[in-house]
């Protein structure tokens, strides 16, 4: 059983990459400065839930599909779940 | 008379805008700051004041004649560069934000920063100055102190308090700032 962990993890990174967004663009979407982005993904800072949300709204899916408590599983893993359940 | 004058004027303009201080306070004061804008991280600078006013401090504490041995010039230069780099930093370090502009949005995490480094330095002060004082106290009647070396340990513990009040916040902030790589 894995343990909850007390830092919050994020896939910030993956979600920009996969819409092709600069970290200065998602920084200008969400009015912060660009190192804060690149703070927020290296998990060097924890967002307050209002900046959350306001990340989750640009991308445009819930918060919990970009931050959570737990790592998130690797891609490759859920690609491999995603073709077995299909 | 007049254009000669405005030449002078101009020229004095040119050397300050060399100095590159308008630019920044223009950039800074800005009501639509640019995401890509950095802060100065002041690592070594505000170590000056301090290190200055504890010596200072000591001096006056430990070895009051030493203090008259100085020439008044020495002292009043030392005293002036004190002072301005003291207030140099102080609109930096300002509650409100850079200059003390509220409307310059520091974003969260700068926000953040900057109160922790309120934080820490109030904090530490107001513990040095708990312990201080009583310790003065004692000190002043055990050494039995006359006028002069108690108002040479006030004015040196009052400038230790403004160096600081003045520094430490900034100090705590620049070690705290690491600037990432760009994209």
């Amino acid at each position: 059983m894995q343990g909850i962990s007390l830092s919050l993890h994020n896939r910030i990174s993956v979600f920009r990459a996969e819409r092709g967004i600069s970290r200065r663009q998602l920084a200008e979407a969400v009015g912060v400065n660009n190192q804060t982005i690149g703070y927020l993904e290296r998990g060097d800072y924890k967002p307050s839930l209002e900046l959350a949300l306001k990340i989750a709204r640009h991308f445009d899916v819930a918060v919990e599909m970009l931050f959570s408590l737990e790592r998130f599983e690797p891609i490759a893993m859920t690609l491999k779940r995603t073709g077995e359940d299909e | 008379m007049k254009p000669r004058r405005r030449s002078i004027l101009s020229m004095l303009d040119d050397t300050v805008r060399w100095t590159g201080m308008p630019a920044r306070v223009a950039a800074q004061m800005s009501n639509d700051p640019s995401v890509d804008r950095k802060h100065r991280p002041l690592r070594w600078i505000p170590i000056w004041p301090i290190a200055f006013s504890c010596a200072l401090l000591m001096v006056s504490l430990a070895w009051p004649p030493a203090l008259d041995g100085v020439s008044m010039g020495l002292i009043i230069s030392g005293i002036t560069v004190f002072w301005c780099v003291i207030f140099g930093m102080m609109p930096g370090i300002h509650m409100n934000g850079p200059l003390g502009k509220p409307s310059l949005e520091d974003d969260e995490r700068e926000a953040a920063l900057r109160k922790d480094a309120f934080l820490i330095c109030l904090g530490l002060l107001a513990v040095l100055n708990c312990l201080g004082q009583p310790v003065l106290m004692i000190l002043s009647h055990w050494k039995d102190w006359q006028i002069a070396q108690t108002a040479s340990v006030v004015t040196s513990a009052f400038m230790l308090n403004a160096a600081l009040l003045g520094c430490l916040p900034t100090l705590y902030a620049s070690w705290n700032l690491r600037q990432l790589p760009n994209e």
